[in-house]
């Protein structure tokens, strides 16, 4: 419970910085987009068998949701996906010891 | 194991799609506005600072990256500022005639806008949408335009919530609106590419642009008012398939610009 609490803050302020911040550096014009980085190093870097990165998408795709024009789900949804494809990914086809190991 | 593992991420999807669908179908999205409204209130104190923050450091990034052509630029700025006064007393002129002539014929003063000013304080990730701390109990409704204090035109309110609204910028790829080229007779419709990004289209191949002719908002689409600053004929498109010409458009708007913006409540 406390890591998700934790998980909340930590991703309402990476939202935060990400929108109202990072929007200003943008390189050729396209803006650094760190949601797509953290969810797929939180996906690959955990064990397969876990589900903190599900949970992590859920949390990211809602706060994408919150900041975005599109109704609430919109980005849940892919984020999810998302996550369920790396997931997938590694436990079917990759055969690394440093993504089986927690 | 495995079939544990899949069970519970099935589990999860499930109960997300199964929010998604409640919050989307009980009252029209009021709950969805509720919920965006009482985030954004809660993040406003965070968003001023970072956005300033974002503002002051990108530009002290930008002087340093471009101290090389400050002494170039200060060199034309010059010469164009003699230019442009020379016009300023030709149009104090002008200006001088058109008052004696109005108060001649009896005429009013033109019309000035009615304007509520806001802040922006963020834009969105994946589109070219800004969110203002302006909203549906500062008399904020869908639809109006948005302007810079240098009347450069940013776009128009795309979504009202009780104290914020969300501003589709003339960059949007869903945006278009009619356009003309200051002081000429061409008209055509300025389209978002997105990314700060747009051109003017539908314009007649028999009509002439030129390179550094400046875009204004024209009052056809019924949106905008008439001559609010869009930006600079870059190059210009012309095919003898297509029907109309198009051009690429320097824009004014720029990000680092989107600090105090006004919303055009009357026109």
């Amino acid at each position: 419970m406390k890591n998700i609490i934790l998980l909340l803050i930590f991703f309402y302020l990476l939202f935060i910085f990400q929108t109202s911040f990072l929007v200003h550096f943008p390189i050729r014009g396209w803006v650094f987009n760190l949601i797509f980085i953290v969810i797929i190093l939180f996906n690959i870097l955990e064990k397969p068998e876990k589900n903190n990165g599900i949970l992590a998408a859920v949390i990211l795709g809602f706060f994408w949701d919150i900041f975005s024009e599109k109704f609430i789900g919109y980005h849940i949804l892919i984020l999810v996906f998302l996550a369920l494809l790396i997931k997938t990914i590694l436990v079917r086809y990759v055969r690394i010891k440093i993504f089986q190991k927690s | 194991m495995r079939f544990n593992f899949l069970k519970n991420k099935f589990l999860l999807l499930i109960i997300a799609i199964l929010v998604v669908l409640f919050l989307n179908s009980y009252r029209e999205g009021f709950y969805q506005k509720k919920i965006k409204n009482f985030f954004y209130s809660l993040s406003l104190p965070l968003q001023e600072n970072f956005w300033k923050a974002g503002i002051n450091i990108s530009d002290f990034f930008k002087t340093i990256s471009n101290i090389n052509n400050l002494k170039k630029e200060n060199e034309e700025l010059k010469l164009k500022n003699q230019e442009l006064l020379s016009r300023v007393s030709e149009l104090e002129n002008l200006k001088n005639e058109n008052e004696s002539l109005r108060s001649a014929l009896g005429l009013g003063l033109e019309k000035e806008f009615n304007l509520v000013m806001a802040r922006a304080i963020s834009k969105d990730i994946s589109e070219d949408v800004i969110e203002i701390n302006k909203g549906a109990k500062d008399g904020i409704s869908k639809d109006l335009a948005v302007i810079t204090s240098e009347k450069i035109l940013v776009g128009k309110v795309s979504e009202v919530y009780d104290n914020f609204s969300k501003v589709m910028l003339i960059s949007n790829k869903n945006s278009s609106f009619s356009a003309k080229i200051s002081g000429k007779e061409v008209s055509g419709a300025v389209k978002g590419k997105g990314n700060f990004n747009f051109f003017l289209d539908l314009v007649s191949k028999e009509e002439e642009i030129l390179p550094e002719e400046t875009v204004i908002s024209s009052v056809l689409g019924g949106t905008f008012p008439e001559g609010l600053l869009v930006g600079k004929i870059k190059e210009v498109k012309k095919s003898d398939i297509e029907t109309f010409q198009q051009a690429e458009i320097s824009p004014f708007l720029n990000i680092n610009d989107l600090d105090k913006l006004f919303i055009i409540v009357d026109f």
